[in-house]
């Protein structure tokens, strides 16, 4: 294609050579490579999955992780086939409301879900997804809450940068039409049909793993065992592994665990300091192998304030590939602290992985609060200083 | 018997407390199918976790009114008196008995004359009554005796409830956590207030509250967090100089847990009496160690500026600041670049002398 474009506007006498020769196939324009079989675009060998971008730094497949904020602080998206682990806020509100947005944004996109959680079912969870924001209100949104946020200062005329005043101000918004990170909207649920439209397996553990064994120590709980069969299955089914050759349109697995460590899946690694403190991380190693070998993406939520043993927090960090941290004010006495009377909370970022890299790709802002406004979620830098406050613009 | 008491934290009715919050906006707070499981404490308190079915509207359990009541002390104030859970949990018991629901209570640290006295006659009646004091390992082997020790019988409990609204009392979850693994105990709590919500046939049927009292002198931080994360109201019992509190801490699923304190008393007659506020002797002062925190303090510059640094600050001209109508102009897109206008604004030191405007000039 490239070829014929640059020699077509020299002369068509050689364009029509190419047309020419093309019927005998004896022209030297000739393109080698495999053809797939009647189609025309077989230039196009990138994989193009719905839902998902290359990363601009290496080229890594990337998915939204359905925060737009949260997808600039990792640098662009997650990766697929790494598991980005959450560590829960104390009253798991944050926490959840994240989750849920990664499942949403699989179901915009068209992903395959795979919903496991010890303490709700997985249809109730799906039914509780917050709604897209469409594009036609998006604007509105933004623009009504820009007004709100920049009354005060509109008013006061501005000395010395005043041509400033003639520039369009900052869109803080999403762009219209972004087909990578969607926004959404906390208040109201998913439609429906969309919903129903989705293809979705969930797994709840009390009812898959029914039998209470008494298992050695150092190995995986039950419902880990059965978790991991599960998610093994699904893949190699559904062919996300490469396994089912005939499969024409690849799709990626979202897969989302819910509150993975409490005692509800099984574990004591919340309730005492000695358990059986090696199963998660062999869980979590297993995971690991499972989703590099396949299209898939995870994002685990879990208490790590509940963990007793420290060690475990750390080696269950090193285990993960992007690790992230909330914590909410709620309760604390920084709920009363005038730094953070904007804010809902702190984002930690605590690890993010280098893959195929050699650097790590952070950001810089350091200090990151989020706040939960009526509809959007929004992740912030903010200093001590209070002089320097970056709003990170969600659109990229 | 009796052992553990200490700090306390119990807590009242949810449910009311819900349907004043919500006004039965058919938000559906407590509508969740897990386990909303609350509370938790400290010795001798009361732990109520309740497990609701879904969209249940909130109707309240116990008419108990919601009241804010004043948080003023900010500093740790508990007193040494041990405050009891064992009449509190009670007093809920009763009310949940006059109030038609079933109420099954599984006693483990007390015998049952010890904790059914007080209880009048037709509330003992209607008190299910499972006894785990007298022979827990079923040593008489009388046959009356739950199979499956502890664990078998809160899973027997469930299955015995009739659908309707129901609440389980615990007696204590210290002694079914001191017998049974943590994870163990949390899965058949989840697992009950489950197998009644399929039960319960419709969605007004299942209601399923469970009370629980935990001696949190008697756990590390890991046991209570696990059930304190399962629990949907927390309660904390503490009080001052005689009054009883309650430290209440209320989880929804998507808000911000309210955080309350009642002050309360338990009447002889198991009946609750709510007081408005803490008992005025013993108002807590201020405390003194927490100022407002001010965040340009430990700053190494100067934020701040004094009355006359701002006179001088306003009064300073600007290089380029223009006339209103100039700025105006310039910004006002003009009318395009064919016409090209010199704006000239003289300065101070300038000398302008209209009849010779080169005089200037040294020509």
């Amino acid at each position: 294609m490239a070829a014929a474009a640059t020699c077509g506007t020299g002369a068509g006498s050689t364009g029509s050579m190419v047309a020419a020769g093309g019927k005998n196939n004896v022209t030297s324009f000739q393109r080698r490579g495999p053809r797939a079989s009647g189609s025309d675009s077989s230039y196009s060998r990138l994989v193009s999955i719905a839902g998902t971008r290359p990363s601009v730094r290496n080229g890594q497949l990337l998915v939204s992780t359905g925060l737009p904020a949260l997808d600039q602080l990792l640098g662009g998206g997650l990766a697929v086939g790494t598991v980005l682990l959450i560590e829960e806020d104390k009253y798991n509100i944050y926490s959840s409301l994240l989750f849920k947005y990664f499942l949403a944004e699989g179901i915009i996109n068209g992903h395959t879900l795979l919903v496991a959680s010890a303490k709700e079912d997985p249809a109730d969870i799906l039914q509780e997804l917050p709604a897209p924001l469409l594009d036609d209100n998006v604007k509105k949104d933004f623009d009504e809450d820009a007004c709100n946020h920049k009354t005060a200062e509109s008013n006061i005329k501005m000395k010395i940068a005043w041509r400033y005043q003639l520039l369009p101000k900052m869109e803080a918004g999403p762009v219209s039409s972004s087909r990578f990170g969607h926004y959404y909207d906390a208040s109201k649920k998913m439609p429906q049909e969309l919903i129903e439209a989705s293809k979705w397996h969930g797994f709840f553990s009390p009812e898959k793993s029914s039998s209470t064994l008494n298992i050695e120590p150092c190995s995986l709980t039950h419902g880990y065992i059965k978790l991991l069969q599960f998610i093994q299955n699904i893949i190699y089914e559904e062919g996300f592994d490469g396994s089912n050759p005939q499969k024409k349109q690849k799709n990626i697995l979202r897969i989302g665990i819910q509150n993975l460590g409490s005692p509800l899946w099984g574990d004591d690694i919340c309730c005492t300091e000695n358990g059986n403190s090696h199963s998660l991380t062999k869980f979590l190693y297993v995971l690991r192998g499972l989703l590099r070998t396949s299209l898939s993406a995870c994002m685990i939520t879990m208490p790590t304030h509940l963990i007793q043993n420290k060690a475990i927090i750390s080696r269950v960090t090193n285990l993960s590939d992007t690790v992230v941290g909330l914590e909410s004010f709620i309760g604390s006495e920084r709920e009363t602290n005038p730094l953070y009377k904007d804010y809902h909370g702190l984002i930690h970022i605590r690890q993010i992985p280098r893959l195929n890299n050699l650097i790590y790709d952070v950001s810089d802002v350091k200090d990151l609060a989020f706040k939960l406004k009526k509809k959007l979620f929004t992740i912030e830098g903010h200093s001590r200083e209070q002089c320097i406050l970056v709003a990170l613009t969600p659109a990229q | 018997m009796g052992a553990g008491r200490g700090k306390p934290r119990a807590l009242p009715t949810r449910p009311q407390y819900r349907a004043s919050a919500e006004g039965g906006s058919g938000a559906d707070p407590g509508g969740e199918a897990g386990p909303a499981w609350s509370g938790v404490g400290g010795a001798g308190d009361v732990s109520r976790p309740r497990v609701s079915g879904r969209r249940t509207g909130a109707c309240g359990l116990l008419p108990l009114p919601p009241t804010t009541a004043p948080n003023g002390s900010s500093g740790p104030s508990r007193d040494s008196v041990e405050w009891e859970g064992r009449s509190l949990l009670k007093a809920l018991i009763k009310k949940a008995a006059l109030g038609g629901e079933q109420v099954h209570i599984l006693g483990c640290e007390v015998s049952e004359e010890e904790f059914r006295a007080g209880f009048d006659s037709s509330i003992n009646s209607r008190l299910v009554y499972y006894d785990l004091f007298r022979d827990p390992l079923n040593w008489a082997q009388t046959g009356e005796a739950l199979p499956g020790g502890p664990l078998g019988a809160l899973q027997a409990m469930c299955k015995r409830t009739d659908p309707g609204p129901v609440t389980v009392a615990l007696d204590s979850l210290s002694w079914l956590l001191l017998r049974l693994p943590c994870a163990a105990l949390c899965q058949a709590l989840c697992a009950m207030s489950r197998q009644h919500a399929c039960r319960g046939g419709g969605p007004a049927a299942e209601q399923l509250c469970v009370l629980g009292l935990l001696h949190r002198e008697l756990h590390g931080p890991g046991p209570t967090g696990a059930l304190s994360s399962l629990a949907q109201t927390e309660v904390t019992l503490g009080g001052t100089a005689g009054q009883a509190s309650a430290h209440i801490l209320c989880r929804r699923p998507r808000q911000r847990p309210p955080l309350e304190t009642l002050w309360f008393s338990v009447l002889p007659d198991l009946s609750l009496d709510l007081q408005g506020g803490p008992p005025l002797e013993s108002q807590p002062h201020p405390d003194p160690h927490t100022p407002q925190v001010e965040p340009a303090s430990h700053l190494t510059f100067n934020l701040h500026l004094s009355k006359r640094e701002r006179e001088a600050k306003d009064s300073l001209t600007l290089p380029f600041q223009f006339s209103s109508e100039k700025q105006q102009a310039l910004l006002r897109p003009g009318p395009g670049p064919a016409t090209s206008r010199i704006f000239y604004e003289p300065d101070a030191f300038d000398d302008l002398d209209p009849e010779d405007p080169d005089g200037d000039l040294d020509v």
